[in-house]
């Protein structure tokens, strides 16, 4: 059976091709190449980068974020990163009620910061984009996510962390996983992303190799969300001036955490 | 399918000359656009050279179309999406609102797609009771004007802030304003409402990855991420060209791609999607089709002549440093697809005898070719078309487009190569045009059936003597 209309489509496309119809050989021609030597040189730049060259790349990415305006700041450690985010729940206001709340990933470096703990002397709540019950269709799960979604409508701020951050564009690459939500980098006003400076790399060729060649990445892949962002959403459709906040979040914060402890 | 009217090219075409404001707004995006993208290009680390291994990867994947896309659907397949593969844009839209009406949709948002736009998928969906709305700022404001997108990126360039200002002051039932930030928040407002109650997200695709199983959706807005987040549902149409084969590919073309549609190094926005959400995933949407398409893409790759078209990226880059498009504006063009694409495209696609009007507009100029991030020859692909039109062609269908010029330059082509008939039209040329009127040594108008050439310009009148009578005297 051919519902999807697959057979008679690539078959049409053959014909077009004047392809043959067995085309195994063609297929490995194609997928499941091996490593280049070019890619081997790269990932292994990566892995031995050193600590001087990963300040450039650092200063690579800050001057990277300001034609776009997205804010880059360097921070030495978790305890100062969770005092700015205080700063900024402090300074902004929300946008639609004035209730203010924040959305955060269930995430290693994010819980380390205690935001529960830091927010709580301004009575903001702090809420976890994270399901309980990880049982796809049972009741509890649907009723679970709807409350999540309603919670990420109401927060102003977001709270993430990222896989990557690409110095070259200043855009933070983010995996979807159980507990990290894509409505966090996008529903709220405002997006904060926290991530170690280990995370920044050069660009989309050293991006690319590491999702493909390095164990620690090659089996998750891009998951099935894989989402750049490179600064607040904007628009220039009303006589080409840009405007910033178009749907996504209107401003954008990346706090990059530069001492390792 | 969307609506043709491609007929009416010179009258569209007349007018747009005539609109003050859709010329200085052409203007203003053609200053800003054409050069920057061209700056950069000239950034790119490889050089602007760059452009030219994305046409052999553009080529290479066209080349092998069959197994790549049989290779995305089994991905995307293993991924829990579900992969439909549309003959014709009917075919598509049926599948569609297949979707929709077996999980009862009421509400569709949609991130800019041409290629809906080339199918009429809007319109179906409304005749089946269904809302749609475009969540694109640009196309948001052209849908509540009823009209059509007039660029394939900026497609509200022909509207003021004060037409922008009335048409929400009507629409949306707040007061006039023309700040673009306060218009801006008031859309996103309204469009805020529509994503968290809508059931269905629709988008395009830019660039599917063939080995991963992924769609590719860019955008500044955000407006394609809460269409393919919110709703249950995320179906997403693509051209069956817009795919490649790896990741690599991907590093090459992404980068392309943003300097050419928006002189961007990175759009705001890229998302890989690769089916709907895994359990656990507190967001994403519980189902994701993807719908490829055909609708006479085939009939291009089967054409040597016109396979390279299917290299196309759909960023507009040729659209911004077009002569003529700059002039005559995107409506002109009388289908989906302006510009310089829409003069190669469009004839394929609707009939080159019905479009032909666009091949013959351009000016042959080459900027288009220049301004393309993967350096596709469209000037060739227009004089192809144009020769098709001359002589006719039976397997598209073409007849000769114009049968009393055809005889003419058959007439002309069999009297220069008799000299003595050749000497004889001189000799009578030169004495009748004694009696056409003339200004500063031109003539300013040719009588009949030639007086088409000197409508807009003059034309110099035939030596006395011809060169070979004054080479035999030296």
């Amino acid at each position: 059976m051919d519902n999807s209309g697959q057979v008679k489509f690539i078959r049409r496309i053959k014909k077009a091709l004047g392809h043959p119809k067995e085309d195994h050989r063609r297929m490995a021609e194609f997928f499941n190449l091996p490593i280049s030597e070019n890619d081997r040189t790269i990932l292994k730049h990566i892995k031995n980068r050193t600590r001087q060259e990963k300040r450039k790349l650092l200063k690579t990415l800050i001057e990277a974020a300001k034609p776009i305006n997205l804010n880059v700041i360097m921070l030495p450690d978790v305890s100062s990163v969770t005092l700015a985010i205080a700063d900024l729940v402090e300074q902004k206001e929300p946008e639609w009620g004035s209730k203010k709340s924040v959305m955060s990933w269930n995430h290693p470096l994010v819980e380390r910061l205690n935001l529960k703990e830091a927010l709580s002397a301004q009575n903001v709540p702090v809420f976890v984009s994270e399901l309980k019950n990880e049982e796809e269709q049972s009741a509890s799960s649907s009723d679970e996510r709807q409350r999540l979604r309603q919670q990420v409508i109401d927060s102003y701020i977001g709270i993430t962390s990222a896989d990557f951050c690409m110095a070259d564009t200043a855009t933070l690459v983010m995996r979807t996983r159980p507990g990290q939500a894509r409505a966090v980098s996008l529903v709220p006003l405002i997006h904060v992303a926290v991530i170690g400076e280990d995370q920044i790399i050069a660009d989309l060729k050293e991006l690319y190799v590491l999702l493909k060649w390095d164990p620690e990445h090659q089996k998750e892949t891009l998951t099935n969300c894989m989402t750049f962002i490179s600064g607040p959403s904007k628009t220039a459709d009303i006589e080409a001036n840009m405007v910033h906040g178009a749907h996504g979040p209107r401003e954008v914060y990346i706090y990059v955490i530069t001492n390792k402890d | 399918m969307a609506e043709i009217t491609t007929e009416n090219y010179l009258s569209e075409a007349k007018r747009a000359i005539k609109n003050q404001v859709l010329q200085n707004a052409l203007e203003d995006l053609q200053q800003r656009f054409g050069t920057a993208t061209a700056l950069a290009y000239q950034n790119l680390p490889e050089g602007p050279g760059l452009r030219f291994k994305a046409h052999d990867i553009r080529m290479d994947t066209i080349e092998n179309l069959d197994i790549i896309l049989e290779k995305l659907a089994a991905n995307i397949q293993k991924n829990g999406g579900h992969v439909f593969f549309a003959q014709d844009g009917q075919d598509a839209v049926d599948y569609s609102l297949q979707v929709a009406r077996r999980h009862n949709v009421k509400g569709v948002v949609k991130g800019k797609s041409m290629v809906t736009e080339e199918i009429g998928l809007n319109n179906a969906f409304i005749e089946a009771g269904i809302d749609v709305t475009e969540t694109d700022l640009g196309e948001y404001i052209i849908q509540l004007a009823g009209e059509h997108p007039s660029h394939i990126i900026a497609p509200a360039i022909h509207k003021t802030r004060n037409d922008v200002g009335k048409l929400f002051s009507e629409k949306l039932d707040i007061p006039f304003i023309t700040d673009p930030p306060k218009l801006t928040q008031a859309a996103r407002k309204a469009l805020r409402e529509k994503f968290l109650s809508a059931d269905m997200g629709a988008s395009g695709c830019n660039l599917a990855c063939a080995e991963t199983g992924h769609i590719t959706t860019v955008s500044n807005e955000g407006n394609i991420r809460m269409a393919a987040t919110m709703p249950k549902i995320h179906i997403a149409f693509m051209g069956m060209e817009r795919v490649v084969a790896r990741l690599e590919d991907h590093d090459v073309l992404i980068r392309l791609l943003c300097r050419g549609a928006s002189a961007q190094n990175m759009s705001t926005y890229v998302s890989y999607i690769g089916g709907p959400r895994y359990p656990g995933q507190a967001d994403g949407p519980e189902e994701f089709h993807l719908v490829i398409l055909d609708n006479g893409r085939s009939r291009m790759l089967a054409d040597e002549d016109f396979r390279e078209m299917l290299c196309c990226i759909r960023c507009a880059a040729c659209l911004n440093v077009c002569p003529v498009y700059g002039k005559i504006g995107g409506h002109s063009y009388g289908f989906t697809y302006s510009g310089p694409v829409g003069a190669v495209v469009t004839p394929l696609l609707v009939g080159i005898n019905r479009a032909k009007d666009l091949c013959l507009g351009e000016t042959l100029c080459g900027a288009c070719q220049d301004a393309c991030p993967v350096n596709i020859d469209i000037p060739r692909m227009l004089l192809v078309l144009r020769q098709k039109l001359a002589e006719g062609d039976p397997a598209w269908g073409v007849t000769p487009a114009n049968r009393k010029e055809r005889a003419m330059y058959s007439a002309w082509s069999w009297m220069i190569r008799n000299r003595k008939v050749y000497d004889l039209f001189l000799k009578m040329t030169a004495f009748g045009q004694k009696f056409l009127p003339q200004k500063d040594g031109m003539i300013r108008r040719l009588p009949p059936p030639m007086h088409g050439w000197t409508k807009s310009r003059d034309m110099k009148p035939i030596a006395a003597e011809s060169f070979m009578k004054r080479w035999k005297k030296l």
